[in-house]
């Protein structure tokens, strides 16, 4: 039995248990949320300069039905077959995943900023033959598609279903200011005569029909991961994983999130599955209306937003969030009508989420999940207590506990491998058993994070375990020797890995990017001395001028290892040969 | 039907550089324009300029306190003691007129081009217009008297009254427009921003083959002072704001505000006192080369704020 501490910290808003799930699929969820607020605005996507297109619940859903009706009555496709998905965040978005689902197909988001060899690495990977692809990315198809399985193309416009004088307009600025629209150079069909076909052949039955056999266990996304830690693999996640990990998502915010009045803004991409989950199936099930922004780099694409709708909720990462707050106008004028904001992805920085309670005089939460996991599998409470720095406590129906390298629990504030069960863990990864094998023992899924829980059931992360170093037997966290030099006067940013020493085993190897005043190796050491036990005192610091980081941002220990390791073999060569 | 009569009449004031068409283009030019500034403004904006009143008090120091001095210094530097004009002392009569005039509406255009804070802008404007009932006679007095001459005159309210409807009906249309429908608003943003890159070189086309003539024989000591008064006027008040640690959206505005003084209420004041004088074409000379330079200057001082604005903005890495 797992030692639950976490459930005395529910508060009355919050059910112990999610209660049963009553939805076989995705489309019955989105079906009920479309009955039930038929006439409010689902989804308004905003430009930088605030010109916007909305739909409905009631459009999304009719759409979407014709959207799915597209690829099973003109595509021929079956349910089963993988759709890949490529496009920022705009109001086609909804209507292409959601008609998906409807179709009994398989959703395969992909970053639309993926490089050629990433999109044919994924498209071939899923298998898939059908490509709905936003028009501003679609030179990189001739050389992609060649390589793939994929034969039908549908092309997407950022301002599909606006009004047609200002899609007219944003379409001339981007032919001809930005010229962001490459020629096409493969057969494809428009978005909208896919959906005009598709609704020539609709009918009430038939759309139905399609999801007949799809249960809660049946497929619904294969969503990548493991890009920045090895060769990506998909995710398996099935429609009861969704269904339930939206549900458990809204029982956790409890009184923090109204159905039906909140006014939600979406910067974050939707093809991830944090915005997907939270966002998209989140609030639309919820009744909400969701500002979708296609790019919210720099962060004054987000002024317009703010300014022209009443936000009351926010999504974002760490990097968003502090981004908002530099921001001269959002400090001038923080969002009024702001009720809750959650931050995942990474870590929630104290200092930023401090300022952000401060300014906006609003609740803001950090949460942890995996793709893996739907992704929510913890959050600090909205309506309960929230303790800064931790990934809070387990949503509703999910078990989390942390194991040593034996897979046995160990105590209360102890560091081990998170490892978590629940309904929303996915089914395995596409075509890769003994990668699952892996992951997944015994209807646990180890996360390869290392966590330790407090008395209360709420949980911090300490670090990667695959970043872990290994000193003579020793357990070293990098994150913790990075923070000690980091505080040194100088020291920009910092990494530390470890690499293999025929006496520990493993050494500390720390790579610094120095400011000014430049420091010295000895200034590091010494504070490292100072505040660290003997084993985890870094052996070599390394100056460089860049450290390698992934498109987000964070610090890739892994290259390093990899620079570090090739360092090595060479040089051993090199001595060889002498 | 009120606003487009007084902004004919605010643009008529042009009469000496341009000719019955392209005064109806450019008051179609300038509505636009302003109907576009306005439709990129909220009242919060309004509210958050006002809240800081240091932006605009500042504005009226620089604009009262360097543009006059300014013009002073340029004439006594360099005009005086460099010019063979006859006519001299009429030249620096005009040039003082010109810099004791209030900021320009193109000013607006011109902060707006430059990711400047247009509400403060526009508060600038409508504040500089109304001192300048005072403080435009009061300058020239000062100065004048400095320079030996024994000049005074006085702006008609109802001058200035011309040019703050003319500034404030557009905009305050424009917002509602926005505030009414964001997408109709956004459109008339963008339209306004379009036909601002427009009216830049339309200005310079119909202005420069008129006066080709003027451009040729206008001695080298007169082109400094029409354009070292823009110039001067913008590179003192920005550091004067830098000094002062205006946020660099203010400075830039305060700036651009202070350096663009009103062209055409310059002429039409000339126009109205002088036009009995024979030596009106020397009064006029300066607020005529400071109409054509100020556009030009204002465009290349754009260009490098417009820089620094992209080169300050967050650069923040994809998020997830």
């Amino acid at each position: 039995m797992t030692n639950t501490p976490w459930l005395a910290h529910y508060p009355s808003d919050v059910p112990k248990q999610l209660p049963p799930v009553s939805f076989a699929n995705l489309p019955e969820l989105l079906r009920t949320a479309a009955a039930q607020y038929e006439k409010t605005t689902a989804f308004t996507q905003v430009m930088p300069n605030g010109m916007n297109g909305s739909l409905t619940y009631a459009q999304v859903d009719q759409l979407s039905d014709q959207f799915a009706s597209y690829l099973r009555e003109d595509l021929g496709l079956v349910a089963g077959d993988r759709v890949a998905v490529q496009m920022p965040n705009c109001l086609s978005y909804p209507i292409v995943a959601f008609g998906i689902f409807k179709a009994g197909c398989v959703l395969v988001n992909t970053n639309p900023l993926y490089t050629a060899n990433e999109m044919i690495h994924q498209f071939s990977d899923s298998g898939a033959t059908t490509l709905v692809v936003i028009d501003m990315f679609a030179d990189r198809l001739p050389a992609v598609l060649a390589k793939t399985n994929v034969k039908n193309v549908v092309t997407v416009k950022i301002s599909e279903f606006f009004p047609s004088v200002v899609g007219g307009v944003v379409r001339i600025v981007q032919k001809y200011w930005q010229r962001s629209l490459p020629k096409i150079q493969v057969e494809h069909t428009r978005f909208s005569a896919a959906l005009a076909s598709g609704k020539a052949k609709l009918s009430k039955e038939k759309v139905l029909g399609y999801t007949a056999s799809v249960k809660s266990e049946s497929l619904a996304a294969l969503q990548y991961t493991g890009g920045t830690t090895g060769v990506s693999k998909g995710a398996m996640l099935s429609h009861g994983n969704l269904v339930t990990n939206t549900l458990q998502m809204i029982a956790h915010c409890g009184d923090g999130m109204r159905a039906g009045k909140e006014i939600v803004l979406t910067a974050l991409p939707l093809y991830h599955i944090f915005a997907f989950t939270v966002n998209l199936l989140g609030f639309y099930y919820n009744g909400a209306r969701n500002i979708l922004i296609p790019s919210p780099r720099p962060p004054s694409n987000l002024r317009r937003a703010f300014d022209n709708y009443k936000i009351t909720w926010l999504s974002g990462v760490n990097t968003l969030f502090n981004a908002l707050l530099n921001e001269r106008w959002f400090q001038d004028a923080p969002p009024k009508h702001l009720h809750a904001s959650a931050a995942g992805g990474m870590a929630l920085q104290a200092s930023v989420a401090e300022r952000w309670r401060e300014l906006t005089g609003t609740p803001i939460v950090e949460g942890y999940g995996l793709t893996e996991t739907s992704p929510v599998l913890t959050f600090n409470l909205l309506t309960g207590l929230a303790k800064d720095g931790t990934i809070g406590i387990p949503v509703p129906s999910t078990e989390v506990k942390c194991v040593d390298e034996n897979g046995k629990d160990v105590a209360v504030g102890v560091a081990g491998e998170i490892v978590a069960r629940g309904p929303q863990i996915m089914l395995g990864y596409w075509q890769k058993p003994e990668e699952t094998a892996k992951s997944l023992k015994d209807g646990w899924f180890y996360t390869g994070d290392i966590a330790q829980m407090d008395a209360d059931g709420y949980f911090t992360i300490v670090d990667r375990k695959k970043d872990m170093i290994l000193v003579s037997g020793f357990n070293v966290y990098p994150n913790e020797i990075e923070e000690q030099i980091a505080a040194v006067p100088g020291v920009l940013e910092v990494g530390v890995i470890g690499v293999p020493d025929e006496k520990t085993g493993e050494r500390v190897q720390a790579y610094v990017k120095a400011g000014l005043p430049a420091p010295t190796k000895e200034a590091i050491v010494a504070l490292c001395r100072t505040n660290l036990a003997a084993y985890k005192i870094p052996q070599d610091v390394i100056f460089v001028d860049e450290l390698p980081k992934s498109p987000i941002g964070k610090i890739l220990r892994r290259t390093l290892r990899d620079e570090a390791m090739s360092l090595n073999s060479s040089g051993n060569n090199a001595s060889k040969g002498a | 039907m009120r606003a487009l009569r007084i902004l004919t009449e605010e643009v008529a004031n042009q009469a000496t550089v341009v000719n019955e068409f392209e005064q109806t283009l450019l008051r179609i030019f300038i509505l636009i324009i302003m109907f576009g500034l306005g439709a990129g403004l909220t009242p919060k904006d309004f509210g958050l300029a006002l809240r800081r009143p240091w932006g605009v008090v500042i504005g009226w120091v620089t604009q009262f306190g360097i543009m006059p001095l300014t013009a002073y210094v340029l004439i006594v530097t360099v005009l005086f003691p460099f010019s063979s004009t006859e006519g001299v002392i009429l030249v620096a009569l005009g040039a003082l007129i010109m810099g004791s005039v209030p900021a320009g509406t193109t000013s607006n255009l011109f902060t707006y081009f430059s990711k400047g804070n247009l509400a403060l802008s526009v508060v600038m404007t409508v504040n500089s217009t109304l001192w300048a009932f005072i403080m435009t006679p009061a300058a020239l007095f000062v100065y004048s008297r400095l320079l030996g001459l024994d000049e005074s005159l006085s702006i008609e309210f109802r001058e200035l009254a011309i040019v703050i409807i003319g500034l404030i009906i557009p905009v305050g249309l424009g917002m509602l427009i926005r505030k009414l429908s964001s997408n109709i608003g956004a459109v008339l943003e963008l339209m306004g921003g379009v036909f601002g890159l427009l009216f830049i070189p339309f200005l310079i086309a119909i202005w420069v083959p008129r006066n080709w003539e003027l451009l040729l024989t206008t001695e080298w000591p007169t082109y400094v002072v029409a354009i070292g008064l823009g110039l001067v006027g913008i590179i003192v008040a920005y550091y004067f704001s830098k000094l002062l640690r205006l946020h660099p959206m203010n400075a830039r505005t305060i700036a651009l505000e202070t350096g663009i003084n009103n062209g055409p209420l310059a002429i039409a004041v000339i126009v109205a006192v002088y036009i009995d004088n024979p030596g009106v074409d020397q009064i006029l000379l300066v607020p005529a080369l400071y109409s054509l330079f100020i556009v030009i200057i204002s465009t290349l001082v754009t260009l490098v704020f417009r820089r620094a604005n992209i080169a300050a903005e967050q650069k923040i890495p994809n998020l997830l």
